[in-house]
């Protein structure tokens, strides 16, 4: 912002300064004209610093719902610290290239992307979307992280977040692929990690074929969305994925995407954009998807629960509630389902908290992960309900790892699609 | 990292630890091994609180004050260890809730353990019937806050720093809400206290409705600042969720006018739970685009409660405006409040430009509260460098007010920051003191006004001083502010 905008947005106080005496008029004309000179870096740099020294002089107004301070229970994990040490980073404060303040640069990666902060900022960005771009000069000074490099390999060698290819283990694990004839309706694009629960894409399949829909899975060709290493900020690899994903949609000719994982769809339809590839297909959760095939009277949901799946707690995944802005898809399906019980926890639609399994803490510092994912477990038991329902393949990771030993009896987690097909 | 990169600024009394790994070592017999931390990155994420002029200090990469350890603390049992193993070794002991402080109270001027209380953020019991919450001090406030809502109530004690703040702070600080008008301070919902003493004995004052029962011993650690103790637990009064609000506001010619208004609500025995009064100046820069309150003084009520009673506050305070010359702005300057009233940017904004930028709160009867307005302007007003100097007054009694003026300027040449923040300050608690006023509402004293405290209270501050030797013969909890002068050189 320049010193004409910056006064334009204050032109409260242009009254005040014109009143000012000459020295002083003098002294903050020449403070505005060297802000750059005195705080920001030399050279060429990514670091978002407008908005990194916002946030750190910022009284912390996002810290009651930042997942990882809630988490560590420490003041060096909240938001406007985190900015803090970013914008030290940045400017050479703290010198990135040396290994005893390798710390401070892990810090940068102790995020969910959750985004509770944006609810809060008063400037209405981010702390993740600042710290990207510290990322940014980190990697390109050669700084990233082993355990982002160790992420970037594996989409490299197996292109999928795994160490192999998880589309690979279709068959065993009772997954059936369909083929794309290039005339599809729908592309259901299978998260990479939703393949670890074969009971939800299973589901899927089922009710898209309960639907009448023509789709396929292309299992056989998938490939990850690219969504870790957009987070790592390895672009070029980003832009190697989204042009894979981009010539396999195209080749289904479906009119509409549909994915189980918030993170795909957000990628798909979003994050490209940054490595300049655009899906023209629509991209929608599935779960927007079944909403209006029930709308549309294409799914019937009828009969009867088990009794034990009569009473559900919402655990809303924070990608689509705050990213994706849908609240009402889950909600919609949940209450067409007969004789249901649906429960709120506190924090839910767009003030949810995080499972603890987005971004890269998970990668950076696992313990406070799952202390996040126990955090957000403790909300969810609150309720009363031992049956806690979500449409997000990270939230059943991350919700799973909050759950301790002796309670995997007794609280189950359910992808939404799981307890729909019961009653189609 | 070589902190010694970053210049500390409360460096001249910093207590010399010998051995800093046996220490730690003791600690983490205490506390266990992930709650003791000298790592760089920790030290240096407690070197401040929310002091403004600490802004300034951390775009320009310098330290408030730099604590050598960092301890999390699970339960009272190991605070009292670690109180006891500070009193042998003569370390200071700071304890930290969520670092939202405007005077210093939290900054480790000395050096020592930070006792960071986070840990300690459980709601313990809700009571309905008594309509009682019993919680560990270390809870955010918001968190607090949306836990009651959820289940019907509020505390009533919602401030600015709602977000940023935990209840430990608002007890250690004798903190002032936005609706305190109707739900009172925090003194007035604090029904029973856990504390661990400086030497690490446990008291537990038991919850009392009221009591004759000799002096309330428990009300010394209200606004103690952590200095006498360290509050654990606490239980407050809470109220069921309001069922109406009543929305109102007046513009008035000037602020004599808003002042009489609201006296004479008070008199009534009517407390809406928000009353606002904003200066000519505030009322430009927060309510722009409302016409009718254009070189005006605005006012901004809330009413709410029960329904029948709500009306009927709102009658009263709306016939107490028009007639000291209120002119009624409708409800959208009251909505516009409640959508502003924590989007704090001004802290963001002004330090990349070397602004001086601060907010002080002072206490003041109905008799000498336009003095002490005018006074304090004036005064202000007349230091070289001053950009701004207005107020709002935001806290009400049957009696007076609390004030709360906001200044920024810069620097005028020879001048550091830290000089130019000294002495505005300086200017405006002067200013207040020679108009009648009492020199803190609801900030606290901490580092900015421990100078001012003889003055403050007389003879008495004598009594405070040996008070705090009996409790702390060591001076362990919390040294260097309240008693003490550490602002050597401002005018007193």
């Amino acid at each position: 912002m320049g010193i004409f905008e910056t006064l334009k947005k204050y032109k409260w106080m242009l009254p005040l300064i014109g009143k000012a005496d000459r020295e002083t008029k003098s002294i903050l004309l020449k403070n505005f004209r060297q802000k750059k000179k005195n705080f920001y870096p030399e050279g060429e740099y990514k670091a978002d610093i407008d908005n990194l020294i916002k946030c750190m002089l910022c009284p912390n107004m996002c810290r009651f719902d930042c997942g990882t301070l809630q988490a560590s229970n420490t003041e060096s994990m909240s938001p406007a610290y985190k900015a803090r040490i970013g914008y030290y980073l940045s400017i050479g404060k703290i010198d990135p290239t040396q290994p005893e303040n390798k710390q401070f640069i892990d810090l940068m990666y102790k995020c969910t992307n959750e985004e509770n902060c944006k609810v809060w900022c008063p400037f209405e960005f981010s702390v993740v979307s600042l710290l990207e771009t510290v990322r940014d000069d980190l990697n390109d000074k050669g700084l990233m992280p082993d355990y982002c490099k160790g992420q970037i390999e594996k989409l490299n060698k197996t292109k999928t977040i795994e160490d192999y290819n998880i589309f690979e283990t279709f068959k065993e694990k009772g997954i059936e692929n369909i083929k794309t004839d290039g005339n599809d309706e729908v592309f259901y694009f299978i998260g990479c990690e939703m393949m670890k629960f074969p009971n939800v894409v299973n589901a899927n399949i089922a009710l898209l074929k309960k639907a009448g829909i023509k789709f396929s899975t292309n299992l056989e060709k998938r490939v990850c969305c690219g969504a870790p290493s957009l987070t790592i900020r390895d672009m070029e690899t980003s832009k190697n994925f989204a042009q894979e994903n981009h010539e396999l949609i195209n080749n289904t000719g479906a009119k509409v995407l549909v994915s189980d994982c918030p993170g795909c769809v957000l990628t798909l339809s979003e994050r490209y954009k940054n490595v300049g590839v655009k899906i023209d297909t629509k991209v929608i959760h599935i779960v927007d998807f079944f909403k209006t095939l029930i709308e549309e009277g294409k799914l019937k949901p009828k009969g009867e629960l088990p009794k034990d799946l009569k009473k559900v707690a919402i655990h809303d995944p924070c990608l689509m509630t705050r990213n994706l802005k849908d609240i009402t898809s889950i909600r919609t399906v949940l209450k067409v389902i007969p004789n249901l019980e649906i429960i709120e926890p506190i924090y839910n639609k767009e003030y949810t908290h995080c499972c603890g399994w987005s971004g890269t803490v998970h990668w950076a510092d696992q313990d406070l992960a799952i202390k996040e994912a126990s955090n957000r477990i403790d909300e969810l038991k609150e309720t009363g309900v031992n049956l806690f329902i979500t449409a997000c393949p990270l939230c059943e990771l991350g919700l799973a790892y909050g759950l301790l030993d002796n309670e995997k009896e007794k609280y189950k987690i359910l992808d939404i699609s799981e307890l729909l097909l019961k009653v189609i | 990292m070589n902190l010694e990169n970053f210049e500390i600024i409360y460096k001249e009394n910093r207590i010399e630890i010998k051995n800093k790994q046996k220490m730690k070592e003791k600690l983490i017999e205490i506390v266990g091994d992930g709650n003791v931390s000298i790592d760089k990155i920790d030290l240096l994420a407690y070197s401040r609180d929310s002091t403004l002029i600490t802004l300034n200090w951390t775009i320009q990469g310098k330290i408030a004050g730099l604590p050598d350890f960092v301890v999390w603390p699970e339960n009272k049992a190991q605070i009292s260890e670690i109180l006891r193993l500070a009193n042998n070794e003569k370390i200071p002991v700071i304890p930290y809730g969520e670092g939202s402080g405007v005077v210093g109270g939290a900054i480790p001027i000395y050096g020592g353990i930070i006792v960071d209380m986070k840990k300690f953020n459980k709601i313990l019991e809700i009571n309905d019937k008594d309509l009682t919450a019993t919680v560990e001090t270390g809870i955010n406030g918001m968190n607090l806050e949306r836990y009651l809502n959820a289940k019907g109530y509020t505390s009533g004690h919602i401030p600015q720093s709602l977000y940023i703040s935990s209840l430990g702070g608002w007890i250690a600080h004798r903190a002032a809400g936005q609706f305190s008008t109707k739900y009172g301070k925090i003194e007035d919902m604090v029904l029973g206290m856990e504390v661990v003493l400086p030497q690490g004995n446990i008291i537990d004052f038991k919850p009392i409705i009221r009591a004759s029962t000799g002096p309330q011993l428990n009300k010394l650690f209200i606004g103690a600042e952590g200095t006498l103790g360290i509050v654990t637990k606490a239980t407050l009064k809470i109220w069921p969720f309001p069922e109406k609000r009543a929305l109102i506001s007046y513009a008035f010619p000037i602020i004599e006018d808003s002042f009489n208004a609201t006296r004479e609500i008070m008199r009534e025995h009517i407390f809406p739970a928000v009353i606002r009064i904003y200066d000519q100046f505030e009322t430009e820069r927060h309510f722009v685009d409302i016409e009718q309150a254009k070189d005006k003084v605005m006012v901004v009520f809330v009413c709410e409660g029960n329904k029948k009673l709500v009306e009927l506050e709102e009658t009263i305070t709306k016939e107490k405006c028009e007639n000291n010359k209120g002119i009624n702005c409708g409800e959208h300057p009251v909505e516009h409040w409640f959508e502003t009233r924590f989007r704090v940017t001004e802290t963001s904004t002004m330090p990349p430009y070397k602004i001086v930028f601060d907010t002080l709160e002072i206490a003041s009867s109905w008799d000498n509260a336009a003095k002490i307005y005018h006074s304090v302007i004036d005064s202000v007003n007349s230091l070289k460098g001053i950009l701004i100097i207005s107020a709002h007054v935001s806290h009400f009694y049957p009696n007076g007010v609390g004030i709360y003026f906001t200044l920024g300027g810069v620097p005028p040449k020879g001048k550091t920051e830290f000089e130019f923040y000294q002495k505005c300050w300086d200017t405006t608690i002067r200013g207040v003191l020679d108009a009648g006023g009492s020199i803190a509402h609801h900030h606290g004293i901490g580092i900015n006004r421990s100078h001012w405290m003889e003055e403050e209270w007389g003879k008495s501050m004598d009594i405070m001083r040996n008070i705090k030797r009996l409790l702390d013969p060591n001076n362990i909890l919390n040294p260097g502010k309240v008693y003490t002068h550490i602002w050597k050189g401002s005018e007193s």
